[in-house]
């Protein structure tokens, strides 16, 4: 088969860049073309919430040349994201509708857990590397123009993420807006950076061992890849002579810098920021080695569309890694453990069994997985509130590797199980989702409720069941000799739904013996 | 050890006055016994059109840094002022040299010819004189706007580089009165007279036609005194930025005291009246320094097209014609070549064809997708034009960066720019503050595998005409790695950021002097610890003092450093203790010397270069020029064989001695004559088989005389 070619566009906060690549299951992911255009988008944002009319134009002009490569390669497929500059932009959707009329390029706006999935994904794309050094404890940080997102791995499994603030271009913007001189600059910068790096050094930090951390940021990563700071074989750095080259840059002047670095001047100060943000987060995790791979945001939307082709098989199990951040998060919040397996074990026996029926597939599976671990996380916080207190723990803790769309879905289903299910005017009302997500939450709401109803005394006497699709019933069979009475009701309680959406009555039937 | 000074003003030249050495060099060939006659007088016409352009740029830009108040030195710690005077007194001894080759080498040569140059009217005989008077009223009248001062009538501006007659004329008892008419430039500059009897031509020049009938101009007047006479003028408005970069904002200030337009130089025959000369040099405003005093034909470049005659061939040298390249035979599928192998081509020695056909097939090939090539000199009627235009309807993507700022020939190519636009092409016409010099062709085509990129990279202009008189050399390459450098230059001249980092290429003005300065301080790095090191250079000028330190220090460190500069070297030889190591030696010969190679020895693993750029301030900082590697074993092979034979010649080279001075090398007694031109030029023939003489193509060289 003749390669495929394929363009990610990515418009930053503070460059748009484009890369074309060759995509075939045989060579993989091949760059071809890779172009960047200077556009600080992202100053406007983060200062005033809206980007100004002449950025609009640039942002154009350049989607448009960027276009006329495409057509040059005759690329057909393509795929363009913005972020956090977008994302922070009151106007998002008039700002896209605009692109769109006058280039003709659709720019979707990344959330920031998509966003750093792509990132992430990036990372994953360099293989081999990538899954050695996950072995040990390592750290990822994915250092943006308005915020930076570190995630922890434990034993070659992401269990957490969080973003903070620090972005780049953020933090330039406002340590330019001080007039501070230049040497108090360092200073200024490493209160900013450690007041945050603080906060989460305790919540997530302190029982972690990290080892690695693996950088991935436009600044620091360009300039390790003309080996300033020596490294390895593999781009891998010793934290050591990475610390050397931040007091480096703290020591020389700017336009020193820029000749040695090989760098515009102005990207010296971006260096700088990115670099201390490194430099202090290895101060605070004792990290030995730092790997920059130079992968950018576009080979993660490149790798993207190579995985929904079937081009590329997948180096990296990402389920994995949000089965591992959901449980992580029950864990957080007292879930037992326990009881979120035999939830889940029965939930996914009736998913499979009413297959014929919903016909949905193993990503709402996988949905429904989650849903059922974190299906009462929200008890931590109020006993009686259970429903909406799940749902804000959801929505506000990141899983990469879900999109927004998928983690509204999860906690709606959480919320439903214990709350009455509202129907799609209302959901449509307070979300962006659309009417087949609404029918994903409704089904995977009507299958999550049945089987917290199968097991409301929290006995675990329903562990093993067996279902089976018959006519217009499900029967689910189970064997033992212990009284169900307590969860027939609640069974009965909780299947009116199940009825509503599927048409289906779903019946008990007992075996005793055995 | 006490660190040099390696930018002590006493180690360089004033870049002026080496450049005028260069052209005394380009004369040294017109005074050359050895050397057919009709070459002598193109070699003189080259000095005359050469010392034109060096007026109106280099002499003007003086000008404007003196008018300006502007004091800073220059590399040779001379400011503008101080510059200026040194070469007044250098080009008025160059003028003369020029008139005395024109008195005892080119009058005795249409002597001895069958070709005769009438220099005075008054030699006509009377049928000639008949038949010169009838041409004069069929077609030069018509054209003629004789123009008088009087006091209504104010001084006329007179056209920068036009030539004139001036007169002065009285009428009755009336106050004498100045007239001035233009010898019209749309006319030949000669007119030919036959003698069939006795098989001559005869040649006279317009201005004495003019001159002979100059009372018909001005009727009812008393024609005093008349005499031809040119000026140059300042009005070039682009100014040189070459030493100063605030020298811009310096003239804006200024620029109320300063007169655009000015006249700079006033070239009068020597015979001419002192009333009529001092009429105009009041007039025009020039100080004395500023009229030269010609004894002969002013404006000496008409000699060019005398050489362009027809019938004269037993007078001018034959060299070879540009030889076909064998690993691009005529029919051959370029691309296929290509990809077999890296392909290097030395011209006018070979022939510039399959740069142009390169360009054609990429039209006409359904598998290309893009095309993309920077131009700066086009030919009229250039076939990369049209091959270009031909791409863009066939559907290929173009893009051309057209550089308008190519010194002289703006107009010529916001012309063809314009054609490509319209043929669908999309055109960049340049960077802003910068002029665009590399020369690089970029083809990128669909195949079974994937997308593959060719490349050409030249040290020349995509010009066919200049391709057969300037020695280059031009790279074919499908290297993949060379392919995306190619792409970056082309993305960075569309306005992208700069690429990440460069696989093979050295872009100028980023890049490019960081690179030569590394690898020349990596010789004498070498040198120091008593490795083989060695650079070997070719070019046309080098004047940039970074570069001319690095090799003094290179120099001192043990370094040997052989150049081979054409024209302006500010180095300087034989300094104790910071260049005895260095030799210059300049080629100028029937070819223009044009390539730029560069050769490193590296302790024993060389490394080749070719460029587009010369070391000079304005190559390196303020051009997007490239330089390249040869890599391919046989190539570089090739181009060290190119700049070994340079160094044999002792016939077209000139060795620049500690005083500044250049001198003729001369074999030795024992020694072959080694003409480099000539030597390449059949080598390309041998490699086609031919030898020497055979063959329908290729013609016969003369070593001597007869």
């Amino acid at each position: 088969m003749a390669d495929k070619l394929f363009a990610a566009i990515d418009v930053g906060s503070f460059e748009m860049a484009m890369k074309i690549y060759e995509i075939s299951s045989k060579k993989g992911m091949k760059e071809i073309e890779h172009v960047r255009h200077r556009l600080a988008l992202g100053s406007d944002s983060y200062n005033s919430g809206k980007i100004s009319f002449s950025k609009i134009d640039d942002l154009c002009d350049v989607l448009r040349k960027f276009s006329d490569i495409m057509a040059s390669y005759h690329v057909t497929e393509y795929k363009a994201y913005g972020t956090s500059a977008l994302r922070e932009t009151e106007n998002t959707l008039i700002i896209r509708d605009q692109i769109r009329n006058r280039t003709g390029i659709d720019v979707e706006v990344l959330s920031n857990s998509e966003q750093r999935f792509l990132d992430y994904k990036s990372v994953a794309s360099r293989g081999a590397v990538f899954n050695r050094i996950i072995e040990q404890g390592t750290a990822i940080v994915d250092i943006g123009g308005g915020s930076i997102q570190i995630s922890l791995f434990e034993k070659d499994t992401l269990v957490t993420t969080q973003s903070l603030r620090l972005g780049v271009l953020r933090l330039n913007d406002q340590v330019e807006h001080m007039r501070i001189v230049r040497d108090k600059r360092r200073e200024q910068l490493d209160e900013m950076i450690q007041s945050q790096l603080g906060t989460f050094r305790k919540l997530y930090m302190k029982d972690r061992e990290i080892t690695n951390l693996i950088i991935v940021d436009d600044y620091v990563s360009r300039v390790m890849q003309s080996g300033v700071v020596p490294t390895s074989g593999d781009c891998i750095a010793s934290s050591h002579d990475f610390m050397e080259f931040v007091s480096e840059l703290s020591e020389r002047g700017r336009e020193e810098l820029a000749d040695k670095l090989e760098v515009p001047e102005e990207m010296v100060d971006y260096i700088e920021v990115s670099a201390n943000i490194i430099r202090n987060i290895i101060e605070s995790s004792g990290a030995v080695n730092i790997w920059a791979p130079g992968v950018t945001l576009c080979d993660g939307i490149a790798y993207e569309y190579a995985e929904k082709c079937k081009l590329k098989m997948i180096a990296h199990d990402f389920e994995k890694d949000i089965l591992a951040s959901a449980i992580n998060i029950s864990k957080r919040y007292m879930g037992s453990k326990k009881r979120a397996e035999t939830i889940s074990s029965i939930a996914l026996e009736l998913f499979d069994a009413m297959q014929s029926v919903h016909g949905m597939g193993t990503r709402e599976r996988f949905l429904l997985q989650l849903a059922s671990i974190l299906h009462d996380c929200g008890k931590f916080i109020n006993m009686t509130n259970v429903g909406e207190c799940s749902y804000n723990i959801i929505m506000n803790t990141e899983m990469i590797g879900l999109s927004h769309d998928e983690r509204q879905i999860v906690a709606y289903v959480v919320k439903f199980n214990h709350e009455p299910f509202a129907y799609y005017g209302e959901i449509s009302s307070t979300s962006s989702l659309g009417r087949s997500e609404y029918l994903v939450i409704a089904k995977l709401t009507a299958i999550l409720r049945i089987a917290g109803g199968l097991d409301k005394s929290h006995k675990d006497k329903m562990r093993k069941i067996k279902a089976t699709l018959q006519d217009d019933k499900l029967v689910i069979n189970f064997t033992g000799v212990q009284d169900i009475g307590y969860e027939k009701e609640s069974f009965n309680k909780k299947a009116a739904l199940f009825g509503e959406v599927f048409s289906i009555e779903p019946v008990i039937v007992q075996k005793k013996g055995e | 050890m006490e660190k040099k000074n390696y930018k002590n003003s006493k180690y360089y030249y004033n870049r002026e006055l080496s450049w005028l050495r260069f052209n005394a060099r380009v004369l040294s060939e017109a005074r050359d016994e050895n050397i057919p006659f009709f070459e002598r007088i193109k070699f003189l016409s080259i000095t005359s059109s050469n010392l034109d352009e060096f007026f109106m740029v280099r002499i003007a830009s003086l000008k404007d840094m003196v008018h300006a108040g502007y004091e800073k030195e220059d590399i040779a710690g001379l400011t503008p002022g101080e510059q200026l005077k040194k070469l007044y007194k250098e080009v008025h001894e160059f003028v003369e040299l020029q008139y005395d080759t024109y008195e005892n080498m080119v009058r005795p040569g249409f002597e001895k010819s069958k070709l005769k140059l009438i220099e005075h009217h008054e030699d006509l005989n009377e049928s000639e004189a008949k038949y010169i008077d009838d041409y004069f009223m069929r077609e030069v009248y018509p054209v003629l706007t004789p123009m008088a001062v009087d006091s209504s009538r104010p001084f006329p501006l007179i056209m920068n580089k036009s030539l004139n007659i001036g007169a002065l004329l009285s009428k009755k008892d009336k106050k004498e009165e100045f007239a001035t008419v233009q010898v019209p430039s749309v006319l030949p500059r000669f007119i030919r007279v036959e003698d069939e009897a006795k098989g001559e031509i005869k040649l006279i020049l317009l201005e004495e036609v003019i001159e002979r009938n100059i009372s018909k101009l001005f009727l009812g007047y008393d024609i005093l005194c008349s005499a031809p006479y040119r000026i140059m003028r300042n009005a070039d408005l682009t100014i040189e930025e070459e030493e100063a970069e605030d020298l811009l904002k310096e003239i804006e200030k200024q620029i109320k005291k300063r007169q655009w337009g000015e006249a700079i130089r006033l070239e009068v025959q020597s015979d001419i009246d002192k009333k009529l000369q001092s009429r105009l040099k009041e007039e025009l405003g020039l100080h004395s320094d500023d009229i030269y005093k010609i004894s002969g034909p002013i404006d000496l470049t008409f000699l060019m097209k005398v050489y362009g005659l027809d019938g004269f061939d037993s007078l001018k040298k034959k060299n070879l014609a540009p030889q076909s390249v064998p690993e691009l035979p005529e029919g051959c599928d370029i691309f296929e070549s290509i990809r077999k192998k890296d392909i290097l081509l030395h011209h006018p020695y070979q022939s510039f064809t399959p740069v142009v056909r390169f360009i054609e097939q990429a039209a006409n090939d359904k598998n290309v997708l893009a095309i993309k090539q920077t131009l700066y000199r086009v030919s009229g009627n250039s076939p990369i034009v049209k091959a270009l235009m031909k791409a863009a309807e066939n559907g290929k993507q173009v893009s051309v960066l057209v550089e308008l700022k190519a010194r002289f020939d703006e107009e010529n190519n916001i012309v063809w720019a314009k054609m490509l636009e319209k043929a669908g092409c999309h055109v960049i016409y340049g960077l802003v503050g910068l002029k665009t010099h590399s020369k690089i062709t970029l083809v990128v085509r669909k195949e079974q595998d994937g997308i593959r990129r060719y490349v050409h990279l030249g040290t020349g202009n995509y010009n066919d005409a200049t391709a057969k008189l300037y020695t280059d050399l031009g790279l074919f390459t499908a290297s993949e790695s060379v392919g995306e450098d190619a792409t970056a230059v082309f993305n960075m001249l569309s306005g992208y950021s700069e690429p990440l980092g460069w696989n093979k290429l050295s872009v100028a003005p980023l890049w490019l002097k960081k690179k030569l300065l590394k690898l020349i301080r990596r010789e004498t790095e070498w040198a120091r610890n008593n490795r083989p090191a060695k650079i070997v250079a070719k070019m046309n000028s080098l004047c940039d003092p970074d570069v001319i330190a690095a090799l003094y220090e290179a120099s001192s460190a043990g370094v040997e450093i052989n150049l081979l500069i054409r024209g302006i070297c500010c180095l300087k030889v034989g300094i104790e203790g910071v260049s005895e190591n260095i030799h210059v030696r300049s080629i100028v010969g029937d070819f223009l010397e044009h390539s730029r190679i560069f050769y490193f020895e590296n302790d024993h693993s060389p490394e080749v270069f070719l460029a587009s750029a010369d070391w000079m301030p304005r190559n390196l900082e303020r051009r997007v020029e490239i330089m390249f590697p040869v890599e391919d074993k046989d190539l570089k092979e090739k181009v060290m064989h190119i700049l070994d034979v340079q160094f044999k010649d002792n016939t077209k080279a000139h060795l620049l001695q500690p005083d500044g001075e250049y001198i003729k090398a001369v074999p030795g007694k024992d020694d072959a004559k080694v003409c480099c031109q000539e030597i390449f030029g059949q080598e390309e023939a041998e490699k086609l088989g031919k030898k020497k003489g055979e063959g329908s193509r290729v013609f016969i060289p003369k070593t001597s005389i007869d």
